[in-house]
């Protein structure tokens, strides 16, 4: 296999790319609402109990989809339990060319799935455009993880016995996934879980469930067999059943860290016949902090923090949500971002150029404002965007300050477009900060002295710091993903180790001695 | 006149004429303070980490706090080299003492602000004034550039704005005073503005977006109409800079829209920029030109080609994201396409004025020999040079008698800095004819064909 690559994103700087992403969505939307089934073994349920729409308008369906229940639940896992036996035993060689066809079909279809994005989640053109590119690599990454791993490690040989390692599946992986990057964080899970030789039970979000389709589609297309594979669209209730379900050898979970939590609670339960113990796998919330030093060029800064802050209407845990500003530039900076927040064009995540779309449902909006309205008392919004379009779930991106340090805001992960800003007396004083949040997912600095980098590198908890750039975007093989802390557990996504995660490892020596012959 | 029907021999031998003279009379004015600068040059383009570290250092030094700070960041950046020369390694143990660290942030303060002054003329236009008037009256015109912070809010883009209004007042008043410069003032179509003030997309609108050129250019036009309006008013030349490729289509795009416009038909003269690095130039200066014909605005746009300050975030940017670098990664291919484009550009006079901006000597003997080949005037075609690189050069082209204009970038040292880092990398860079000039490179190897 050709060594992985990162699959480029669009040139959206030339124009005939952009025309061909604005024809894929005219030609998706001929096909709305499509039509998302329980998929187990290959036999299709019905697709109603489920309606996602469009965020930006409410009104537009685009999928519907059935609604998994405990009896779904439960066949799914049956099937695939049985299945997951013989997918385990092919060859990783023929697993990971399964995965490489996934990807190079997703790689074919990736406007229109682009598109798909654009519809269900507001994903604007260039955040949808590369949570296509991650659902390629994420495929392409693990296909190849999953080689090296049959290789097997090297261990210590003596003479007169021979010693081996190999990893297997586990088994059955729940895979429960979110919205937010509603091609990419499903494909990575299933196609790691899938890559190591286990059956897996996906469910989606309910807001994105024809996203998860289109990527079950594929792998079933490529070769994956479809009881080996199954969708279960569907509610939390569902997700909780198949955490549940005594089938089930190994949960891999991103989302809320309420839900995270709750996972491993209910995962650690051993109930009567169920004969091993779930190892879970999440992937949580942050309240991620960037440092800007009295040396760091608001020039740079600006720009970064904005990306990071709004890019998605802040609707990604990477997002960077509290800036902690050096005295010296503080009142700098916060002019400079207020003006710059000023400028984001709040609208349709279809139009080109359009900073902030919506966000993804009523509840969010309803919260992000909750949470303003309350910096607002509490503090003082140094700005909010002006106004909104009136249909969809729309919020003005907005920058608090001066808020007591026991702030909510300072504290709960909101997942929308608010940030806020804090003074502090020096670096040390923001890894405090940084140091007193059970959180840990990503962090940012922008300072230039090298030893200054060395310092805080040394000393923050986080799991990703990123140092003068953005704080969102990692990248498969480059910037391997996950936090620490209530950020999440486990191996990183992306990275080295993670396949790991989703097997048991089994290890085999053989006496090679017989009468003092020794046979290498 | 068409490239094609001239004889290439003739053309070369013209050509090594022209650049022998050029040479010949830049070596006779090489100032003692340029060749000491040009050896600190030299050391960084020879080790690549001392070079980053150097860069960094100057880029980050007017945000430090005081001396003792910038020596703290010296010390930090010197501390992270594999190997440092001797003689640093040995001036680093001054940086354990305060009293050391802040005599070597002064040392550091003060080679920044020389080196900052060889390529920024003066902290404004008015300022600046004094030594605009010393190079028209040894036969050089200018075309002023306002250095600026990245422009992220409105009031920032409109401040640059009021910036340029006031620099153009100035100009204008500081130009009316200036000796007559017949070579510098005229050509076969007419007049040519003194006042020459050089402005830039991305300082005029903080709403560029690669993904959404019509944005960027809408705002960017409320601003830069108003400049145009006074250009016009004060007989001012106004050209709009080309910067990163993410920006172009919103370049061309705001330049297009205004002077095509009623308001704009009779003035003010302007122009815009080609990037000869570009892969895709040859199609670009097509449509340029394909638009300058069309236009019945007078006076003809002036277009500048150069070869393109970004290469190294242009490069970086496209492995990043995996793309094709959308310019040329051979030098010998970048300067047949500049060469080439040079040939296409005069050939398509009347319809534009020609300004050929280089610091290859070949690329520029090139442009002035193919215009005397071909039997055009010598005032029908300009040459332009950047301040503090193109120094010697530009004595020598207005002592061949041609037109030269300098560019010079105005500014605070905050504001200049990313410029001073781009000089800084171009005259440092293996690939830089400068620095193949410098290191001794014979005169008929730099004036052979690319």
């Amino acid at each position: 296999m050709s060594p992985f690559r990162n699959e480029p994103i669009l040139e959206l700087r030339r124009s005939p790319q952009r025309e061909a992403l604005t024809d894929a969505l005219r030609a998706l939307d001929a096909t709305l609402p499509l039509g998302v089934p329980v998929l187990i073994g290959g036999d299709a349920g019905v697709e109603e109990g489920i309606e996602s729409s469009d965020p930006g308008a409410p009104d537009r369906l685009v999928a519907t989809a059935g609604a998994a229940g405990e009896t779904e639940v439960a066949a799914a896992v049956g099937a695939a339990a049985e299945a997951g036996r013989a997918w385990s035993r092919r060859p990783a060689a023929e697993r990971a060319a399964i995965l490489d066809a996934a990807a190079a079909s997703l790689r074919e279809r990736r406007l229109e799935l682009a598109a798909l994005e654009v519809r269900e989640c507001a994903k604007p053109w260039p955040e949808a455009d590369a949570d296509v590119c991650e659902a390629i690599d994420f495929l392409s990454y693990y296909a190849r993880e999953a080689l090296t791993l049959e290789s097997g490690p090297d261990l210590i040989q003596v003479a007169g016995e021979r010693n081996s390692m190999r990893h297997v599946g586990r088994g059955v992986v729940a895979v429960i996934s979110p919205w937010n990057f509603p091609l990419a964080i499903p494909a990575g899970m299933t196609a790691a879980a899938l890559a190591a030789g286990n059956a897996v039970v996906l469910k989606p979000a309910e807001q994105s469930p024809g996203c998860a389709l289109r990527l079950v589609e594929v792998l079933h297309e490529s070769g994956v067999p479809s009881d080996a594979l199954a969708l279960l669209p569907g509610y939390g209730e569902a997700g909780a059943a198949l955490v549940r379900h005594p089938g089930v050898h190994m949960i891999a979970f991103t989302g809320s860290s309420a839900v995270g939590l709750e996972i491993i609670r209910s995962a650690a339960e051993t109930p009567a016949g169920q004969g091993h113990v779930k190892r879970v796998l999440a992937e949580m919330g942050g309240k991620n902090c960037v440092i800007v030093d009295a040396d760091a060029d608001l020039d740079e800064v600006v720009p970064a923090v904005v990306r990071s802050a709004f890019a998605y209407a802040g609707q990604k845990c990477s997002a960077c949500s509290r800036v902690l500003a050096h005295e010296a530039i503080a009142d700098q900076l916060t002019e400079r971002l207020a003006g710059a927040i000023a400028t984001l064009e709040v609208g349709q995540a279809e139009r080109f150029g359009a900073d902030v779309p919506p966000v993804i449902e009523r509840e969010a909006a309803e919260r992000v404002n909750r949470y303003r309205d309350a910096a607002a008392v509490e503090g003082r919004l140094v700005t909010v965007g002006e106004e909104v379009p009136a249909e969809g779930w729309f919020c003005p991106p907005a920058l608090a300050a001066d808020l007591p340090a026991d702030a909510e805001l300072l504290r709960d992960e909101v997942f929308g477009p608010l940030l806020s800003l804090e003074r502090v007396a020096g670096v040390e004083e923001a890894c405090d900060r940084v140091e007193a949040l059970p959180f840990a997912l990503t962090g940012g600095l922008f300072a230039r002295n090298p030893d200054t980098v060395a310092a805080v590198a040394a000393r923050t908890p986080v799991g990703n710091l990123y140092v003068n750039r953005h704080i969102t975007g990692a990248m498969v093989g480059r910037q391997p993903f996950g936090g620490n802390r209530l950020s999440g557990i486990g191996e990183k996504a992306g990275g080295p180790g993670y396949l790991l995660q989703f097997t048991e490892p089994r290890v085999l020596s053989e006496n090679t001695m017989r009468h003092g012959l020794v046979v290498d | 006149m068409t490239p094609t029907t001239i004889d290439r021999r003739v053309l070369e031998a013209e050509l090594n004429a022209v650049g022998q003279r050029l040479a010949g009379a830049s070596r006779a004015v090489q100032h003692p303070v340029r060749a000491l600068d040009e050896r600190a040059m030299r050391l960084a383009s020879r080790d690549r980490e001392l070079r980053a570290a150097l860069f960094r250092l100057v880029d980050v030094t007017p945000a430090t706090r005081g001396l003792d700070d910038l020596g703290h960041h010296l010390a930090g950046l010197i501390g992270e080299l594999d190997e440092a020369p001797l003689a640093l390694e040995k001036a680093m143990s001054a940086a354990h003492t305060k009293a050391g660290r802040i005599a070597l942030g002064a040392a550091v303060a003060a080679g920044v602000r020389h080196m900052s002054h060889r390529f920024i003329v003066g902290t404004s236009a008015h300022e600046a004034r004094g030594e605009l008037r010393r190079m028209w009256e040894g036969g050089i015109a200018s075309t002023v550039d306002l250095l600026g912070e990245v422009t992220v809010a409105a009031a920032e883009a409109d401040a640059y704005r009021d910036r340029c209004l006031e620099a153009l007042e100035q100009l204008a008043s500081a130009c009316a005073e200036l000796p007559e410069r017949e070579v510098l003032e005229s050509d076969s179509l007419g007049p040519i503005p003194r006042a020459n003030l050089s402005v830039k997309v991305s300082a005029l609108t903080p709403l560029l977006r690669p993904e959404a050129p019509e944005r960027g250019a809408a705002d960017a036009a409320t601003r830069l109409r108003p400049l145009l309006a006074r250009a016009r008013e004060l007989g001012a030349h106004l050209h709009l800079d080309m910067e990163s490729l993410d920006t172009r289509e919103a370049t061309l795009d705001v330049m297009f829209r205004l002077l095509d416009d009623q308001e704009f038909r009779d003035g003010p003269s302007a122009g815009l920029v080609l990037q000869a690095y570009l892969r895709d130039s040859p199609a670009q200066l097509e449509r340029v030109i394909e638009w300058a014909a069309a236009s019945p605005r007078r006076p003809a746009p002036t277009i500048r080609l150069v070869k393109g300050a970004y290469w190294d975030h242009e490069v970086a940017e496209a492995r990043q994201h995996g793309w094709q670098a959308p310019v040329f990664t051979d030098k010998a291919e970048c300067d047949r396409n500049f060469e080439a484009l040079t040939a296409r550009l005069l050939e398509a006079r009347p319809d534009v004025r020609v300004a050929i901006g280089s610091h290859n000597l070949r690329s520029l003997a090139h442009a002035i020999a193919l215009n005397r080949v071909g039997g055009s005037d010598d005032r029908d075609l300009e040459l332009q040079v950047l301040r503090g690189l193109g120094d010697d050069l530009a004595e020598s082209l207005a002592a061949e008698g041609l037109r030269v204009r300098v560019y010079c970038p105005v500014g605070e040292l905050v504001a200049g800095m990313a410029y001073l880092v781009r000089r800084l990398l171009e005259n440092t860079s293996n690939e830089s004819f400068l620095s193949a000039q410098a290191s001794g490179v014979p005169l008929e190897e730099l004036l052979a064909a690319p």
